[in-house]
């Protein structure tokens, strides 16, 4: 039964990356610019830059040019960048763990701070965590992510000195020995455990700002789910069976109370994605989308597409691990 | 009010409540139940005042801003570079000298603009292609809800990137890229709400009575599938400015010297730890703004929820 829902939502997951790839594709094809000119430099000669056109098949038909591209994806070829002049597979492997270890830990910030916050505004309403929990939701969500990424830096860097103001380490510190490419584990790892503060440290102010988009859907759901939760029967039996409340909120509103906010995770992992490219490009953060804002003014169309392309791929594959996650916790839902 | 001419009561609202048991059983007036909705929304309800009035500000902002700002928000003035703020500079001055205080007044007027068009497109293409959708299902329901899903596949400031990207920086590609990523989402909104009154008695005898297709899903399916839209729109203005104020930031938005929020905090950036008055303010202003959609949008949803209303 599992077996069969897992086939079918990813045949149509296979349907929604080919779609991704075509939009990607035809994004790089309305390009003001010519492409074939931009490679060859302003000051090439036109017969150069026929030689160019001809050579990157940009002169073949859509169609043909389409079936290159999707077999450059398959072989995560996605051409030449344009501003660092190196494949574009070899920048996204050696930017991707930067952008990995950020969102990641954001989430489980977010989730950390945001799910018991949520239990707790919802067993004692209207007290001052429950305030303190409401005024969270409501800034988390109006305030821009990137100009409290800068009022942060403007704080904690500029006048306490607490915090650096960006990159992943130091300028004259070494990387840790790469095992899992995220620079706080790795040091954990290898033992390291000054490296793995100054990591942190380092880690710790953008992944705040970044968490504190998502927190408030995360407190806000958690609190409605809770507070559904407790009015129902199966808690007050729970309750006047002699049932501790610990027992009864933690083993058994907790569990149902959670499942809507499942749902919401896979989206909310679209806002932090989004977020992301804002807050690694203000903390200097070496990640894909720093990556692809820089490519934007050099028109390195390249890097634009394929970052576009990859985080489209994890949003829907991370999709596909909430549905699965929910189809875990709540077998009382089926997909048809 | 008349003279009263005979001994009955005279207040009309208050005979019926004595007649009805303190029930309003007969159905309001026009004007009976706008002051009923008011009072709805707005009692007791400070986070709706508060919503209401920052929404009111932007508006008395965008349409007032620039003829009242205090000074030329595009022109430099050499001598005045990064001061703070003053009686004659309230918000400092900027690093070309002119004035923050006259920039975010006519800052507004921009986020409006591009946040009203984005919309009106967004919902006119959602409204017609999730309204086919839903209304007549089968074969093109399949194909428009397949396209529609390829949109939604991306999130959605990172295909507004990527598009902006492609198109090249400028507010009018901004207006394009977040159309095109946020008709889908009013799309599946609208299709949701057709499905669900598509099967209404009330559809039903309309069509008994000869109705046409388009007449029905225009006239009588639309109107009732609304609320929810309405609800989105109010809370998509404040994010629309402020996906706008986010391409603005990294570039691809609204160029030197428009005063538009997100490109003013980006070319703070370069001074935020010399001059803390010229980031702080655009970026005040852009969050009371969406927070007074927030609050309204939220209050909105609470209001017309019929789950709700009754209470």
């Amino acid at each position: 039964m599992l077996a069969q829902l897992l086939v079918k939502r990813l045949i149509s997951v296979i349907f929604v990356l080919i779609g991704l790839s075509i939009i990607t594709f035809t994004l790089s094809h309305i390009v003001p610019a010519d492409p074939a000119r931009l490679i060859a430099g302003p000051r090439a000669s036109a017969d150069t830059v026929k030689l160019i056109r001809h050579q990157y098949g940009l002169d073949q038909p859509v169609y043909v040019q389409y079936v290159k591209y999707m077999k450059g994806i398959f072989t995560l070829d996605f051409g030449t960048s344009l501003s660092t002049l190196r494949p574009v597979r070899t920048d996204l492997g050696r930017y991707f763990p930067a952008t990995a270890e950020l969102s990641l830990t954001a989430l489980l910030f977010s989730l950390v701070v945001g799910i018991p916050l949520g239990i707790v505004s919802a067993l004692k309403p209207n007290t001052i965590i429950d305030y303190f929990g409401r005024v969270i939701s409501v800034s988390g969500l109006a305030i821009p992510v990137f100009w409290l990424a800068l009022m942060c830096q403007f704080l904690f860097f500029a006048k306490l000195g607490w915090l650096p103001d960006g990159q992943r380490l130091p300028i004259n510190t070494a990387p840790p020995r790469s095992i899992t490419h995220l620079y706080t584990i790795d040091a954990l790892i290898t033992g390291n455990l000054p490296l793995f503060w100054t990591a942190l440290e380092h880690l710790v102010m953008p992944a705040f700002v970044l968490g504190f988009g998502v927190l408030p859907v995360i407190t806000r759901m958690v609190r409605a789910g809770m507070l559904e939760t407790l009015g129902l029967d199966y808690i007050r039996t729970a309750r006047s069976k002699g049932l501790s409340e610990r027992a009864t909120v933690m083993r058994h509103a907790l569990r149902n109370a959670l499942l809507p906010t499942v749902t919401v995770i896979g989206m909310q992992i679209g806002v932090l994605l989004s977020g992301d490219i804002l807050v690694e490009i203000i903390f200097s953060w070496p990640g894909i989308g720093r990556y692809a804002i820089t490519g934007v003014t050099q028109f390195d169309y390249n890097a634009i597409m394929a970052v576009t392309l990859i985080i489209g791929f994890i949003y829907v594959f991370m999709n596909l691990l909430v549905d699965i996650s929910y189809l875990i916790l709540d077998p009382r839902i089926s997909y048809s | 009010m008349t003279t009263p001419s005979t001994t009955e009561s005279i207040d009309p609202i208050a005979a019926r409540e004595k007649l009805f048991n303190g029930r309003l059983a007969l159905p309001d007036s026009r004007g009976e139940r706008f002051k009923r909705g008011l009072h709805q929304f707005f009692g007791g309800k400070w986070l709706n005042v508060l919503g209401v009035f920052l929404i009111a500000l932007f508006l008395f902002d965008s349409l007032l801003g620039p003829t009242l700002a205090p000074h030329n928000p595009l022109k430099p003035a050499i001598y005045d570079q990064l001061q703070g703020p003053s009686l004659s500079h309230p918000f400092g001055t900027d690093s070309l000298g002119r004035d923050v205080l006259s920039r975010v007044m006519s800052g507004a007027r921009i986020s409006l603009g591009v946040a009203a068009i984005v919309l009106t497109i967004a919902v006119t293409l959602g409204v017609l292609i999730g309204g086919i959708s839903g209304f007549f299902g089968g074969f093109i329901d399949d194909i428009l809800m397949r396209f529609t899903d390829l949109f939604l596949a991306f999130p959605f400031l990172v295909l507004a990137i990527a598009i902006s990207a492609s198109l090249g920086p400028s507010l009018r590609n901004t207006v394009i890229a977040l159309s095109a990523v946020y008709w889908p989402w009013y799309a599946r909104l609208v299709r949701g709400q057709v499905l669900t009154v598509r099967t209404r008695e009330y559809i039903e005898s309309a069509r008994s009575c000869g109705c046409s297709n388009w007449r029905l899903l225009f006239r009588h399916v639309m109107p009732n599938a609304i609320s929810p839209v309405i609800v989105q729109v109010t809370l998509d203005i404040g994010y629309a400015i402020l996906a706008t104020a986010s391409l603005s930031f990294i570039g691809l938005g609204a160029q030197p010297p428009s005063p538009e929020w997100g490109a003013m905090i980006n070319d703070a950036r370069a001074y935020f730890q010399s001059a803390w008055w010229y980031i702080t303010f655009p970026g005040l202003a852009l969050a009371f703004t969406v927070l007074g959609f927030n609050l309204v949008g939220d209050g909105l949803r609470d209001f017309l929820d019929p789950r709700t209303r009754g209470n």
